[in-house]
Protein backbone atom coordinates (compact mmCIF):
# COMPACT_ATOMS: atom_id res chain seq x y z
CA UNK A 1 0.00 0.00 0.00
CA UNK A 2 1.49 2.93 -1.13
CA UNK A 3 1.17 6.30 1.79
CA UNK A 4 -1.44 8.06 -0.32
CA UNK A 5 -3.89 5.68 -0.01
CA UNK A 6 -2.89 4.56 3.81
CA UNK A 7 -3.82 8.51 4.74
CA UNK A 8 -7.43 8.16 3.11
CA UNK A 9 -7.35 4.67 5.10
CA UNK A 10 -6.27 7.04 8.40
CA UNK A 11 -8.78 9.63 7.82
CA UNK A 12 -11.31 6.88 7.26
CA UNK A 13 -10.32 4.54 10.42
CA UNK A 14 -11.29 7.36 12.76
CA UNK A 15 -15.19 7.19 11.15
CA UNK A 16 -14.71 3.66 11.93
CA UNK A 17 -15.70 3.05 8.39
CA UNK A 18 -12.82 0.67 7.08
CA UNK A 19 -13.40 -3.21 6.38
CA UNK A 20 -11.51 -5.25 8.15
CA UNK A 21 -9.64 -6.21 5.12
CA UNK A 22 -8.65 -2.24 4.52
CA UNK A 23 -7.87 -2.35 8.76
CA UNK A 24 -5.62 -5.27 7.77
CA UNK A 25 -3.90 -3.59 5.04
CA UNK A 26 -3.47 -0.52 6.93
CA UNK A 27 -2.04 -1.79 10.07
CA UNK A 28 0.45 -3.55 7.62
CA UNK A 29 1.64 -0.45 6.40
CA UNK A 30 1.81 1.44 9.22
CA UNK A 31 3.91 -1.24 10.78
CA UNK A 32 6.92 -0.54 8.19
CA UNK A 33 5.82 2.98 7.53
CA UNK A 34 7.31 5.77 10.45
CA UNK A 35 5.71 8.85 8.09
CA UNK A 36 2.64 7.25 8.09
CA UNK A 37 2.93 6.34 11.90
CA UNK A 38 3.76 10.00 12.26
CA UNK A 39 0.23 11.04 10.61
CA UNK A 40 -1.23 8.82 12.51
CA UNK A 41 -0.59 10.33 15.79
CA UNK A 42 -1.40 14.03 14.42
CA UNK A 43 -4.72 12.86 13.13
CA UNK A 44 -5.32 10.93 16.28
CA UNK A 45 -4.24 14.18 18.68
CA UNK A 46 -6.02 16.49 16.25
CA UNK A 47 -9.31 15.16 16.25
CA UNK A 48 -9.81 14.19 19.96
CA UNK A 49 -9.26 17.64 20.43
CA UNK A 50 -11.82 19.24 18.08
CA UNK A 51 -14.40 16.42 19.20
CA UNK A 52 -14.28 17.11 22.61
CA UNK A 53 -17.27 18.73 23.27
CA UNK A 54 -16.73 21.67 24.93
CA UNK A 55 -19.60 24.07 24.22
CA UNK A 56 -21.23 26.62 25.98
CA UNK A 57 -24.57 27.38 26.26
CA UNK A 58 -26.40 30.39 24.51
CA UNK A 59 -27.26 33.36 26.02
CA UNK A 60 -30.44 33.09 28.10
CA UNK A 61 -33.78 34.84 27.19
CA UNK A 62 -33.17 33.06 23.89
CA UNK A 63 -36.05 33.65 22.37
CA UNK A 64 -37.51 36.69 24.75
CA UNK A 65 -34.44 38.59 22.81
CA UNK A 66 -35.69 36.84 19.46
CA UNK A 67 -39.03 37.80 19.27
CA UNK A 68 -38.68 41.84 19.52
CA UNK A 69 -35.91 41.07 16.66
CA UNK A 70 -38.47 39.00 14.33
CA UNK A 71 -41.12 41.81 14.98
CA UNK A 72 -39.10 44.56 14.21
CA UNK A 73 -37.84 42.79 10.83
CA UNK A 74 -41.21 42.33 10.12
CA UNK A 75 -42.12 46.36 9.80
CA UNK A 76 -39.01 46.00 7.24
CA UNK A 77 -40.33 43.21 5.07
CA UNK A 78 -44.54 43.97 4.65
CA UNK A 79 -44.36 42.79 1.49
CA UNK A 80 -43.37 39.52 2.39
CA UNK A 81 -46.89 37.95 2.28
CA UNK A 82 -47.29 39.30 -0.54
CA UNK A 83 -44.31 38.49 -2.24
CA UNK A 84 -45.23 34.80 -1.63
CA UNK A 85 -48.61 34.80 -2.95
CA UNK A 86 -47.37 37.15 -5.54
CA UNK A 87 -44.64 34.88 -6.87
CA UNK A 88 -47.45 32.32 -6.95
CA UNK A 89 -49.57 34.61 -8.88
CA UNK A 90 -47.45 35.24 -11.68
CA UNK A 91 -47.23 31.15 -13.48
CA UNK A 92 -51.34 32.05 -12.79
CA UNK A 93 -51.70 35.33 -14.81
CA UNK A 94 -49.51 34.18 -17.62
CA UNK A 95 -51.14 31.15 -17.81
CA UNK A 96 -54.77 32.87 -17.93
CA UNK A 97 -53.50 35.73 -20.74
CA UNK A 98 -52.10 32.13 -22.93
CA UNK A 99 -55.71 30.51 -22.44
CA UNK A 100 -57.18 34.02 -23.74
CA UNK A 101 -55.01 34.62 -26.62
CA UNK A 102 -55.69 30.77 -27.50
CA UNK A 103 -59.39 30.94 -27.31
CA UNK A 104 -59.50 33.92 -29.25
CA UNK A 105 -57.30 32.74 -32.11
CA UNK A 106 -59.80 29.52 -32.28
CA UNK A 107 -63.14 31.15 -31.03
CA UNK A 108 -62.72 34.04 -33.28
CA UNK A 109 -61.21 33.44 -36.28
CA UNK A 110 -59.95 36.61 -39.12
CA UNK A 111 -62.88 37.22 -41.33
CA UNK A 112 -62.42 37.79 -45.19
CA UNK A 113 -60.81 40.72 -45.55
CA UNK A 114 -60.74 42.54 -49.05
CA UNK A 115 -57.50 43.12 -50.84
CA UNK A 116 -56.68 46.55 -52.05
CA UNK A 117 -56.18 46.60 -55.69
CA UNK A 118 -52.23 46.69 -55.58
CA UNK A 119 -52.60 43.65 -53.33
CA UNK A 120 -54.35 41.73 -56.11
CA UNK A 121 -51.97 42.72 -58.40
CA UNK A 122 -49.09 41.76 -56.63
CA UNK A 123 -50.35 38.10 -55.93
CA UNK A 124 -51.22 38.18 -59.86
CA UNK A 125 -47.30 38.07 -60.25
CA UNK A 126 -47.85 41.17 -62.55
CA UNK A 127 -45.50 43.92 -63.86
CA UNK A 128 -45.58 46.46 -61.09
CA UNK A 129 -44.67 49.38 -62.91
CA UNK A 130 -47.09 48.41 -66.06
CA UNK A 131 -49.64 48.12 -63.43
CA UNK A 132 -49.64 50.95 -61.40
CA UNK A 133 -49.14 53.08 -64.48
CA UNK A 134 -52.98 51.46 -65.29
CA UNK A 135 -54.13 52.03 -61.88
CA UNK A 136 -53.09 55.59 -62.38
CA UNK A 137 -54.83 56.29 -65.45
CA UNK A 138 -57.90 54.44 -63.66
CA UNK A 139 -57.75 56.65 -61.13
CA UNK A 140 -56.96 59.88 -62.85
CA UNK A 141 -54.34 60.34 -61.07
CA UNK A 142 -51.67 62.72 -62.60
CA UNK A 143 -48.07 62.59 -61.04
CA UNK A 144 -45.43 64.57 -63.14
CA UNK A 145 -42.33 62.33 -62.30
CA UNK A 146 -44.43 58.77 -62.79
CA UNK A 147 -45.44 60.26 -65.88
CA UNK A 148 -41.50 61.14 -67.00
CA UNK A 149 -40.52 57.56 -65.72
CA UNK A 150 -42.92 55.64 -68.13
CA UNK A 151 -42.16 58.36 -71.26
CA UNK A 152 -38.60 57.34 -70.70
CA UNK A 153 -39.61 53.30 -70.39
CA UNK A 154 -41.22 53.32 -73.72
CA UNK A 155 -38.47 55.35 -75.36
CA UNK A 156 -35.70 52.75 -74.19
CA UNK A 157 -38.08 49.91 -76.08
CA UNK B 1 -47.00 18.82 19.45
CA UNK B 2 -45.33 17.21 15.96
CA UNK B 3 -42.65 18.86 14.42
CA UNK B 4 -44.33 19.14 11.32
CA UNK B 5 -47.46 20.54 13.15
CA UNK B 6 -45.05 23.04 14.29
CA UNK B 7 -43.94 23.92 11.37
CA UNK B 8 -46.98 24.33 9.68
CA UNK B 9 -48.47 26.55 12.79
CA UNK B 10 -45.78 28.64 12.36
CA UNK B 11 -46.15 29.00 8.19
CA UNK B 12 -49.20 30.78 9.55
CA UNK B 13 -47.57 32.99 11.27
CA UNK B 14 -47.83 31.39 15.24
CA UNK B 15 -45.47 32.59 17.25
CA UNK B 16 -45.62 30.17 20.27
CA UNK B 17 -45.54 27.52 17.59
CA UNK B 18 -42.32 29.37 15.97
CA UNK B 19 -41.16 29.66 19.94
CA UNK B 20 -40.99 25.86 20.31
CA UNK B 21 -38.91 25.07 17.41
CA UNK B 22 -36.12 27.79 18.71
CA UNK B 23 -36.18 26.28 22.06
CA UNK B 24 -35.86 22.26 20.13
CA UNK B 25 -32.63 23.80 17.94
CA UNK B 26 -31.40 26.83 19.76
CA UNK B 27 -28.44 24.80 21.31
CA UNK B 28 -27.68 22.84 18.12
CA UNK B 29 -27.73 26.35 15.88
CA UNK B 30 -25.67 27.45 18.80
CA UNK B 31 -23.30 24.56 18.83
CA UNK B 32 -22.69 25.19 14.84
CA UNK B 33 -21.66 28.83 14.94
CA UNK B 34 -19.17 28.66 17.92
CA UNK B 35 -17.93 25.73 16.48
CA UNK B 36 -17.04 27.87 13.87
CA UNK B 37 -16.08 30.85 15.45
CA UNK B 38 -15.51 30.16 18.61
CA UNK B 39 -16.78 33.22 20.12
CA UNK B 40 -19.57 32.88 22.45
CA UNK B 41 -21.22 36.48 21.42
CA UNK B 42 -20.74 36.00 17.92
CA UNK B 43 -22.57 32.59 17.77
CA UNK B 44 -25.79 33.79 20.07
CA UNK B 45 -25.81 36.73 17.57
CA UNK B 46 -25.84 34.31 14.38
CA UNK B 47 -27.69 31.50 16.20
CA UNK B 48 -30.54 34.18 16.59
CA UNK B 49 -29.72 35.53 12.50
CA UNK B 50 -30.47 31.98 11.61
CA UNK B 51 -33.97 32.11 13.34
CA UNK B 52 -34.97 35.12 12.22
CA UNK B 53 -33.99 33.86 8.44
CA UNK B 54 -35.90 30.49 8.80
CA UNK B 55 -38.86 32.69 10.00
CA UNK B 56 -39.25 34.92 7.26
CA UNK B 57 -37.96 31.19 4.61
CA UNK B 58 -40.91 28.76 6.38
CA UNK B 59 -43.50 30.38 3.61
CA UNK B 60 -40.75 28.73 1.12
CA UNK B 61 -40.44 25.37 3.17
CA UNK B 62 -42.14 22.79 0.81
CA UNK B 63 -41.84 19.90 3.32
CA UNK B 64 -39.59 17.93 0.93
CA UNK B 65 -36.98 17.60 3.16
CA UNK B 66 -36.74 17.38 7.41
CA UNK B 67 -37.59 20.14 9.35
CA UNK B 68 -34.07 20.14 10.94
CA UNK B 69 -32.08 19.18 7.78
CA UNK B 70 -33.78 22.75 6.15
CA UNK B 71 -32.74 24.44 9.01
CA UNK B 72 -28.99 23.33 9.42
CA UNK B 73 -29.31 24.48 5.06
CA UNK B 74 -30.02 27.99 6.17
CA UNK B 75 -27.40 27.89 9.30
CA UNK B 76 -24.74 26.81 6.75
CA UNK B 77 -25.52 29.38 4.28
CA UNK B 78 -25.53 31.87 7.00
CA UNK B 79 -22.18 30.78 8.65
CA UNK B 80 -20.64 30.62 5.05
CA UNK B 81 -21.40 34.29 4.43
CA UNK B 82 -19.58 35.56 7.75
CA UNK B 83 -16.79 33.10 7.04
CA UNK B 84 -16.60 34.70 3.44
CA UNK B 85 -16.02 38.17 5.61
CA UNK B 86 -14.14 37.13 7.90
CA UNK B 87 -11.96 35.13 6.76
CA UNK B 88 -8.81 37.24 5.70
CA UNK B 89 -8.90 38.46 9.39
CA UNK B 90 -8.26 34.85 10.82
CA UNK B 91 -5.46 34.27 8.48
CA UNK B 92 -3.51 36.49 9.53
CA UNK B 93 -4.65 35.69 13.27
CA UNK B 94 -3.55 32.37 12.76
CA UNK B 95 0.00 33.65 11.29
CA UNK B 96 0.63 35.67 14.31
CA UNK B 97 -0.60 32.43 16.63
CA UNK B 98 2.04 30.55 14.46
CA UNK B 99 4.68 33.01 15.21
CA UNK B 100 3.89 33.23 19.04
CA UNK B 101 3.74 29.68 19.14
CA UNK B 102 7.00 29.34 17.77
CA UNK B 103 8.52 31.82 20.60
CA UNK B 104 6.37 29.93 22.99
CA UNK B 105 7.59 26.80 22.35
CA UNK B 106 11.29 28.09 22.82
CA UNK B 107 10.65 29.06 25.83
CA UNK B 108 8.55 25.94 26.73
CA UNK B 109 10.06 23.32 25.11
CA UNK B 110 12.90 22.13 27.19
CA UNK B 111 10.50 21.92 30.24
CA UNK B 112 7.15 20.39 28.97
CA UNK B 113 7.11 19.20 25.19
CA UNK B 114 3.39 18.31 25.61
CA UNK B 115 1.57 21.69 24.62
CA UNK B 116 -1.78 21.85 26.83
CA UNK B 117 -5.30 20.96 25.74
CA UNK B 118 -6.15 24.56 25.59
CA UNK B 119 -3.28 25.98 24.03
CA UNK B 120 -3.49 22.76 21.25
CA UNK B 121 -7.56 23.55 21.26
CA UNK B 122 -7.28 27.32 20.56
CA UNK B 123 -4.56 26.46 17.96
CA UNK B 124 -6.84 23.77 16.29
CA UNK B 125 -9.87 26.17 15.56
CA UNK B 126 -7.70 28.93 14.40
CA UNK B 127 -6.02 26.60 11.62
CA UNK B 128 -9.47 25.56 10.71
CA UNK B 129 -10.17 28.85 10.56
CA UNK B 130 -7.88 29.57 7.55
CA UNK B 131 -9.24 26.62 5.84
CA UNK B 132 -11.32 27.52 2.66
CA UNK B 133 -15.12 27.48 4.02
CA UNK B 134 -16.41 24.14 2.41
CA UNK B 135 -13.48 22.11 4.48
CA UNK B 136 -14.56 24.82 7.77
CA UNK B 137 -17.85 23.59 7.00
CA UNK B 138 -17.53 20.05 6.70
CA UNK B 139 -14.79 19.23 9.36
CA UNK B 140 -17.44 21.49 11.79
CA UNK B 141 -20.27 18.83 10.28
CA UNK B 142 -18.72 15.91 10.91
CA UNK B 143 -15.73 16.44 13.89
CA UNK B 144 -17.58 19.18 15.54
CA UNK B 145 -21.06 18.15 15.32
CA UNK B 146 -20.98 14.86 14.88
CA UNK B 147 -22.73 14.12 12.03
CA UNK B 148 -22.71 10.97 9.87
CA UNK B 149 -21.99 11.14 6.40
CA UNK B 150 -25.16 10.56 5.11
CA UNK B 151 -26.45 13.42 7.35
CA UNK B 152 -23.67 15.58 6.12
CA UNK B 153 -24.59 14.30 2.83
CA UNK B 154 -28.37 15.67 3.16
CA UNK B 155 -27.49 18.66 5.05
CA UNK B 156 -24.49 19.86 1.95
CA UNK B 157 -27.00 18.35 -1.08
CA UNK B 158 -24.09 16.32 -1.89
CA UNK B 159 -23.07 12.55 -2.93
CA UNK B 160 -21.57 10.53 0.20
CA UNK B 161 -18.89 10.05 -2.06
CA UNK B 162 -18.01 13.82 -2.33
CA UNK B 163 -18.40 13.59 1.31
CA UNK B 164 -16.04 11.23 1.79
CA UNK B 165 -13.39 12.97 -0.27
CA UNK B 166 -14.03 16.63 0.94
CA UNK B 167 -13.78 15.43 4.64
CA UNK B 168 -10.16 13.61 3.52
CA UNK B 169 -9.18 16.48 1.98
CA UNK B 170 -9.85 19.30 5.10
CA UNK B 171 -8.40 16.85 7.61
CA UNK B 172 -5.38 16.73 5.37
CA UNK B 173 -4.91 20.25 4.82
CA UNK B 174 -5.51 20.64 8.73
CA UNK B 175 -2.94 18.04 9.74
CA UNK B 176 -0.43 19.52 7.41
CA UNK B 177 -1.08 23.58 8.83
CA UNK B 178 -0.59 21.75 12.00
CA UNK B 179 1.94 19.03 12.12
CA UNK B 180 4.99 21.20 13.15
CA UNK B 181 3.18 22.26 16.02
CA UNK B 182 2.24 19.46 17.25
CA UNK B 183 5.80 17.71 17.86
CA UNK B 184 4.97 14.12 17.18
CA UNK B 185 7.42 11.15 16.46
CA UNK B 186 6.37 7.96 14.76
CA UNK B 187 7.05 4.75 16.25
CA UNK B 188 3.55 3.48 17.72
CA UNK B 189 1.41 1.81 15.36
CA UNK B 190 -1.34 -0.09 17.13
CA UNK B 191 -5.03 0.98 16.47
Amino acid sequence: MKCKKAERFLSKSFDGLLKNKEKEELQRHLKSCLHCQKKRKEYQSILETIRKKDFPEPKPYFWKRLQPKIEERKKYEPWSLWKQWGIRAIPLALLIVALLAASIVFFFPHQNEELSQSEVLLLRNMNPLQETRTLLEEEGVEDKNMMLIFAAMEEKK
Amino acid sequence: MEEKKLVQLSREGNQEAFAELVKKYKTKMFNLAFGLTRNHEIADDMAQEIFIKTYFALPKFKFKSEFGTWLYQIAINHIKDYLRKEGRIKKVLFEESRQNTFILENETIRKEKEQSLEQRKKLIHQAIQTLPQKYQVILSLRDIQGFSYEEIARILKLSPGTVDSRLHRARKMLRKKLAPFLNLKGGNYEM
